[in-house]
């Protein structure tokens, strides 16, 4: 809406902003309340970024106003030095930005650019500032965890006057071509380019520079709530200055004391066209072009972490988190960006056919992507990964940001929630319902209702009169309760929480220094500030049992509204000037916020008395890059609605290969009201979510899985169990990430890098490397699904083994009525179950394993593998662990057990759990061999383990003419799962 | 895909003498030994051509396809409907879902009742006294576990319960008689009165048909004496020109202030959408009390005016009164005046010559004018030609008062045979509740049960009370919850629930309603209150009135599981 403010007078001009809002009041709703957050052009630095990026792209002859000063130049142990001169004027004046690119043992390269005047703090700051006058460089303490140690073999192969070269990577096969003037670099592997930073002359660095005040012609009083009218005049000539120093969204004013200085960069993708990650977001896994036109975005993708009210599908809004790692894909190669800056940042992103060479234009021409960052301050600091896989970005990305941490046994499980359980009666009876109903569950949740009055460390004594008989009963199936804890502390008088946060300073300042103060949950409510070392150690003291009255050992958090979300506060967070620990501002570590938050949680818990000490558990909304070391995260605040549970499938995958796969989205929706065919199918695929939690909002209607009445509570109750007996396999796989920073519920491109039909799938997907390929049904009404295959391997069905007709590249058509999952054993795995239901995963602990092994096409073998440990402690890093590989050997007439990572368990000194494991002789239940040929068609099979050898029964059951494919079940194996073992069909 | 609850209770006692217990497999249920008597084999008891090895029972691998060979593990626990199906050849559904031949686990809990336990139960590392007292379920000792046997203790404390219940039950069951009593002698007043009510509704009708002829003598005899009146037509002629003035002026008012009306209600719509935009599009996750509070009162506001509708003027009626007077609408003054003599009587009986809905409204209107008249004395106080007049007002009074009573005679009638109709619960019982309440302290709120009336919320914060539902009707349920031990639940099986629906508009939501649940207590008493999810109430209540199987006490029917 405009109004001609310019020639009202500011009354009138107030008056009207008035009615502005309260039409906005009235409008019509909409799902998300999109006009409560900026678009680009209202976020003054993205403005003017995208402007320059648009002047210098319509420049033919467009020159980066930046190159290195060759003198300065320096190359010593992999770390290449020098200093970039950026020319501010026409008079030539330049300001100095020292660079560094680091060449890591990994094969990653780090550029990093700072800003001379700024690092020596010779700059001045308006309004008596009390923020720092570096640019932030403290975001590496909290994300970088490794990896950066130098490639001394790094060396310099070439170097000049115009331009460096620099020979490093594992075989010294990659390259990168630091050029002078102008400014870029080009990074080769195998002597083809694949990423190009500052191709395009985007590059931009804000420099600090005093505020001359102009003589301001007639300003008028409301100048500040339409200055976004006023700067279209104002702006005859020269850059747009208009939102340098201040800028107004909201009704929020932003003070700006450092003044404009955000750092912006191109970053090309040389012949890749898909490119993936930079969650998150709710919209396809494969990145959309951003820059308008037929299925593409206006908006560039935003990162700046947002407590998003009902949010919008195929959106490149921001969502609660952000993960600023994308990678780009082609056929056999994958190269990746890690941009390591937590101001507020967005993406813009571009593909163009090459037009470098005229002559590759047209049916040879590839296309590459041009992205183009930009945040609002910080440093310039990005990691280039040149693959050349996927396993090797996520690797690569992962010794840097840490993997995901190994879990407790119990998150795997299914968690029950509901804003809220009303009462520890309520939670109670839910815990028996369940049971009477044999659906397993782990965890319940209480929301904020639980608390005093949103005091939280306290309980509703109205309500929840009896906290620990309730977390006795839950313990008594080994179950767990997680409460909500939020980092909004309600500003209330005899609330010793509210009052130790006062008075030890440990609270978020605004921008006068004084404590912060805003709106959230409970009220006026000050906030915990997780960037100071003191704040974490007093936090740390809240969750000691002796403090935490009704807490027990079996009492787990959640972190909500971490962002963190304000409601009276800009885009319904933190001013940007507000201040925290060490002087920064606001604007520096906006996205950190949430993760340190969460991580001052994780180590809280870590030990809640003297000598505990146990793997935490905390569920958080908001996260960052490195989040994934913490905890698992959530999608937010989805809605009951089909195309909510579509989309929450490729932001799980897009979570996953960001390096933070321990993620899922509420099941049934949370704003909303799921029919009951909605409800099952979202369990459905549910079971699939790293993090399978049901949830629901506090106006919906009770949905427990009991409640859904037939067919669709014995459904529900399948899925769930479905995912039970797989624990053994999903905690193998949180094994592999926990190692490895591999995704757990993996893409087709992640999996077959070299199949491009699947590179923009992200409706299906393996779960890990078990062969396990699922395609949930998304929509009303649909009985039948059509997966894409990527291979010449066999697929069989999960459920009755059926020989699935596929063939490589295309989809095959596969029956889904409402109580039938669509779920694929790919040939060639092993894979191990744990059949009986029982009430809890913990109850599940001493109970013997089911191997399910498929048979390839080519009925050579098979392989898999298992972890398992005691689920709970620290012990497995000191071997506390059962880790086996079995292998199918068609050839040798022989399947094995082998400690995977070649132990002998006898070095292993064993602990309680291990020699419990031992005593109750754990073991080998059943294997059941799908596919097996008529050779299997025999009484009985040879076992040998521990020394002794005896007898295993085989029942053969031959295939079914046009369907099922032959198997063959060892019965009663008998074999201990942590002992070495083979059987001979021989 | 239902599950068969296959679990039964049985009494222990009843078969102890069946078999030696020791020569049994685990688990074994005593109506289930005779297909483990041989030693050598087994058979599968649902497909006997399977024949195992006896060692391959209990062996914690399970081998028939309906779980006959596992009857003391839990290794068949998957041939189960709510497991993942898997092929299974040889079960009757060629895949595990299918039902186990077996219904659980034997637990023989010696001391007390043996009962079966589920399967998956079985070696989990969980004591279940409640099902298992004997421990006898996790005698693989999992991960350490070891469960001792309290059958003794357990049996004792169940069989004190159950005594106690027992004599509960017949206490219950005496009040409940009482109340029975109760309710018929209610029922019987109600019968007499309406027996009463129409007696003299006949009467009444008789003394109305006498009214009704000596109001009529009485008219035609005056209409004669006013027809020949003396002529005061001079005066008449003046107060009627006066009179005509008035109702004019009268009527210009009613217009105008129908307009100021119509501007009101004009902005109080205003105001109200609004508010109702308000109310739509507020965002609850922004925790504002001001905002929230203004909500609040706003659908309270809003429940009130839909419930709360005064006797509304209809508008058409209004527009009645305004058309001008003539020959077919209102006062026909042509007609006195074409008659050039008029009696003041006449003015008196103005009302009788307008429509019955005008009359209503210009009675009290003409009133103020008459009394105005006489004020201002152009209308004598007490007119000499009243006296018959007089008659005739008395004449019909005295039938209207007739034709009074017999219309509410009648509608007490017909509501006293409704209420004979009205479901009252069996033995027409909630007659002896009906208008008791019963209350319960439930954290910041008091809740209470009228009987066959409302429930309400009471705040104790000063807030005001919430209707949470008006009686509606009883419906049936099952309950499905654990026994208590102080027996205040609602335990297993059919209950009475108590449907109260269309209370208060509720916050973000529905207008509130609450099922009250009813189970065999000695006394009226609300246990527990809960709003299990928005406005959406449970009261669980005790009332002897709920006892329905008090005839045989001590019988325990519920089935655990």
């Amino acid at each position: 809406m405009l109004f001609p403010s310019q020639l009202l007078s500011g009354r009138w001009t107030a008056v009207l902003g008035l009615l502005t809002a309260f039409s906005a009041l009235i409008a019509p709703a909409v799902s998300v309340k999109e006009h409560d957050f900026k678009k680009c052009h209202q976020s003054g630095f993205c403005k003017r970024n995208r402007a320059f990026a648009d002047q210098a792209l319509a420049t033919s002859s467009w020159q980066t106003p930046y190159h290195i000063l060759p003198e300065s130049r320096s190359f010593q142990d992999g770390q290449f030095q020098a200093v970039i001169l950026k020319t501010i004027n026409d008079q030539g004046e330049t300001v100095r930005l020292p660079i560094t690119v680091s060449f890591l043992k990994s094969g990653t390269a780090r550029v990093t650019v700072d800003e001379e005047k700024r690092q020596k703090g010779e700059i001045e700051l308006r309004h008596d500032s009390k923020a720092r006058k570096e640019r932030y460089n403290e975001a590496e303490q909290w994300v970088v965890v490794g990896g950066l140690d130098l490639d001394k073999e790094a060396k310099l192969a070439f170097e000049d006057k115009t331009q460096a070269t620099v020979k490093y990577g594992p075989s010294s096969n990659f390259e990168a071509i630091i050029k002078f003037a102008p400014f870029g670099i080009e990074f080769k592997r195998d002597g083809a380019t694949q990423i190009k930073l500052n191709d395009r002359g985007l590059l931009n660095m804000e420099h600090w520079r005093p505020k001359i005040d102009k003589p301001e012609p007639e300003k008028k009083e409301a100048e500040e709530t339409t200055t976004e009218e006023k700067k279209e005049e104002e702006q005859p000539k020269g850059e747009d200055e208009s939102t340098w120093w201040d800028e107004s969204f909201g009704g929020n004013t932003d003070s700006k004391p450092r003044g404009p200085e955000s750092v912006a960069l191109d970053i090309s993708f040389v012949d890749y066209e898909h490119i993936f990650g930079i969650p998150s977001h709710a919209g396809p896994l494969a990145l959309k072009e951003t820059r308008g036109g037929e299925g593409k975005y206006e908006e560039p993708y935003r990162l700046y972490n947002a407590d998003v009210f009902e949010y919008i599908l195929d959106s490149p809004m921001t969502l609660y988190g952000a993960i600023p790692f994308m990678q780009a894909h082609r056929k056999g190669s994958s190269v990746g960006v890690f941009w390591l800056n937590a101001a507020e940042t967005w993406v813009d992103i571009t593909k163009a056919k090459d037009s470098k060479n005229p002559l590759a234009l047209g049916i040879g021409a590839k296309t590459s992507t041009h992205t183009h960052w930009v945040s609002e301050s910080g440093l310039l600091d990005v990691f280039v990964f040149l693959g050349p896989t996927p396993q090797d970005l996520a690797k690569t990305y992962g010794e840097l940001t840490g993997t995901t941490a190994m879990p407790q046994e119990f998150a795997l499980g299914y968690h029950q929630c509901r804003w809220n359980y009303v009462s520890d009666e309520d939670v109670k009876d839910v815990d028996r319902k369940m049971d009477k109903h044999h659906i397993p569950y782990d965890v319940i949740w209480l929301d904020l209702e639980y608390t005093d009055e949103k005091k939280y460390f306290t309980w509703d004594s109205h309500t929840f009169p009896d906290p620990i008989g309730m977390g006795k009963q839950l313990d008594g199936h080994g179950r767990k309760l997680v409460t909500i804890v939020d980092p909004h502390i309600k500003n209330v008088d005899g609330y010793s929480v509210s009052t130790e946060l006062k008075s030890k300073e440990l609270a978020t300042k605004n921008k006068e220094g004084n404590i912060f103060e805003g709106w959230c949950w409970p009220g006026s409510s000050h906030w915990i500030d997780a960037f100071n070392p003191a704040a974490r150690a007093w936090w740390a003291s809240l969750f000691q049992y002796s403090h935490y009255k009704g807490s027990m050992e079996n009492t787990w958090i959640w972190n909500d509204m971490n962002e963190p979300s304000v409601f009276n506060g800009p885009e319904t967070t933190m001013p940007k000037d507000n201040i925290h620990h060490g002087g920064w501002e606001h604007r520096d570590v906006h996205n950190l916020n949430g993760m340190t938050f969460h991580n001052a949680t994780h180590h809280a818990l870590i030990s809640r008395k003297q000598g505990e000490s146990r793997r935490p558990f905390v569920l958080t909304r908001s996260f960052f890059a490195g989040s994934q070391r913490i905890g698992p995260m959530w999608t937010g605040d989805n809605q009951a609605a089909w195309d909510h549970l579509q989309a929450s499938i490729p932001m799980v995958l897009s979570q996953g290969i960001s390096g933070m796969p321990f993620s899922g989205a509420d099941v049934g929706g949370f704003f909303g009201n799921p029919e009951k065919d909605l409800q099952t199918r979202w369990y459905q695929a549910g079971i699939f979510y790293p993090f399978f939690r049901a949830h629901a909002h506090i106006d919906t209607r009770r949905r427990e899985p009991y409640l859904a009445g037939e067919p669709y509570t014995s459904i529900i109750t399948a899925a769930i169990r479905l995912r039970y007996s797989l624990l053994p396999s999903w905690y193998t796989l949180f094994r592999k990430a926990h190692l490895e920073g591999t995704p757990i519920t993996r893409p087709m491109f992640y999996t077959h890098p070299t199949e491009e039909a699947g590179f923009d799938l992200d409706d299906q997907f393996f779960v890990g490397n078990t062969g396990l390929l699922a395609k949930p049904v998304t929509e009303q009404g649909k009985e039948s699904v059509d997966i894409w295959i990527p291979d010449d391997e066999v697929y069989y069905d999960y459920f009755t083994y059926n020989t699935v007709p596929t063939s490589k590249g295309k989809k095959v058509t596969v029956d889904a009525p409402l109580d039938k999952i669509p779920l694929l054993m790919q040939g060639g795995h092993i894979f191990v179950r744990r059949d009986i239901p029982r009430r809890s995963s913990a109850l599940m602990k001493w109970d013997d394993y089911t191997l399910v092994v498929t048979l390839p096409k080519d009925g050579k073998s098979a392989e898999g593998e298992l972890y398992v440990d005691d689920g709970e402690s620290f012990d497995y890093e000191k071997g506390q662990y059962i880790h086996r590989r079995f292998v199918l050997d068609s050839t040798a007439k022989t399947i094995t057990s082998v400690d995977a990572e070649g132990r002998d368990e006898k070095d292993i000194k064993p602990g309680d759990w291990m020699k419990k494991m031992q005593e109750c002789e754990v073991g080998v239940d059943k294997i059941i061999v799908v596919g097996a040929p008529a050779s299997w068609n025999k009484k009985e099979v040879t076992v040998e383990s521990d020394g002794k050898t005896w007898t295993a029964e085989v029942e053969y059951t031959p295939a079914e003419k046009g369907g099922r494919a032959a198997f063959a079940v060892i019965k009663k194996v008998g074999a201990r799962i942590g002992a070495d073992w083979k059987i001979s069909f021989a | 895909m239902r599950r068969t609850d296959a679990l039964l209770l049985v009494s222990g006692i009843a078969y102890s003498s069946f078999v030696a217990a020791e020569s049994l497999p685990r688990g074994v249920g005593p109506e289930f030994a005779k297909f483990y008597g041989s030693k050598a084999t087994f058979t599968c008891i649902g497909n006997p051509s399977i024949v195992l090895k006896s060692s391959q029972i209990n062996d914690n691998s399970c081998d028939c396809p309906d779980g006959s060979d596992e009857p003391g593990t839990a290794a068949c626990s998957y041939l189960d409907p709510l497991s993942p199906e898997q092929p299974l050849p040889g079960s009757l559904t060629g895949t595990t879902n299918t039902t186990n031949a077996l219904p659980g686990f034997w637990c023989a809990n010696e001391g007390h009742i043996g009962t079966y336990v589920p399967f998956m139960y079985v070696n989990d590392g969980v004591c279940d006294y409640e099902l298992c007292c004997d421990g006898s379920e996790e005698f693989a000792h999992v991960g350490g576990v070891k469960c001792e046997n309290r059958c003794a203790a357990v049996g004792k404390e169940w069989r004190r319960l159950e005594e106690e219940r027992k004599q509960s039950k017949e206490r219950s069951a005496k009040r409940r008689r009482t109340l029975v009593k109760e309710a018929r002698e209610l029922r019987r007043r109600v019968e007499v009165m309406i027996a009463n009510l129409q007696e003299e509704l006949k009467r009444l009708e008789l003394k109305k048909g006498e009214l009704q002829k000596k109001f009529e003598e009485a008219e035609r005899s005056e209409r004669g004496k006013v027809v020949k009146g003396e002529g005061q037509g001079g005066k008449l002629g003046v107060l009627l020109g006066l009179a005509k003035n008035r109702v004019s002026e009268l009527r210009d008012t009613l217009d105008k202030v129908l307009d100021q009306r119509d501007d009101l209600q004009d902005k109080v719509d205003q105001l109200e959408d609004i508010l109702k935009k308000l109310q739509d599009e507020y965002n609850p996750n922004f925790n504002d009390e001001g905002v929230k509070a203004a909500v609040k009162s706003w659908e309270n506001y809003a429940a009130e005016q839909a419930s709360g509708k005064g006797p509304e003027l209809a508008d058409a009626d209004i527009m009645e009164i305004l058309k001008e007077d003539s020959e077919t609408s209102g006062i026909n003054w042509a007609e006195f005046q074409e008659e050039g003599a008029s009696d003041a009587d006449i003015v008196y009986n103005l009302e009788a010559y307008l429509p019955p809905f005008a009359r209503d409204y210009l009675h009290e209107k003409l009133n103020l004018l008459r009394v105005w008249l006489i004020e201002n004395g152009i209308l004598a106080d007490n007119p000499t030609s009243s006296g018959e007049s007089r008659l005739v007002t008395a004449a019909r009074e005295a039938l209207e008062a007739a034709k009074n009573e017999l219309s509410s005679k009648t509608s007490t009638l017909e509501e006293e045979q409704r209420d004979l109709e009205k479901d009252y619960g069996p033995d027409d019982i909630f007659r002896a509740l009906k208008g008791k309440c019963v209350s319960t302290d439930s954290g910041e709120y008091e809740y209470e049960l009228c009987w066959m009336d409302r429930t309400t919320q009471k705040s104790k914060k000063g807030h005001g009370n919430t209707n949470m539902g008006n009686f509606v009707r009883i419906d049936r349920e099952m309950a499905d919850d654990e026994e208590r031990a102080d027996g205040k639940g609602l335990g297993k099986g059919q209950r009475m629930v108590l449907r109260y629906d269309n209370g208060q508009g509720c916050w973000n939501g529905p207008n509130r309603r609450t099922d009250v649940w009813l189970a065999c207590a000695e006394t009226e008493e609300v246990w527990r209150v809960r709003e299990a999810e928005k406005c959406v109430y449970k009261m669980e209540v005790g009332t002897p009135a709920a006892c329905e199987d008090v005839h045989e006490p001590g019988v325990k029917t519920k089935d655990e599981l």
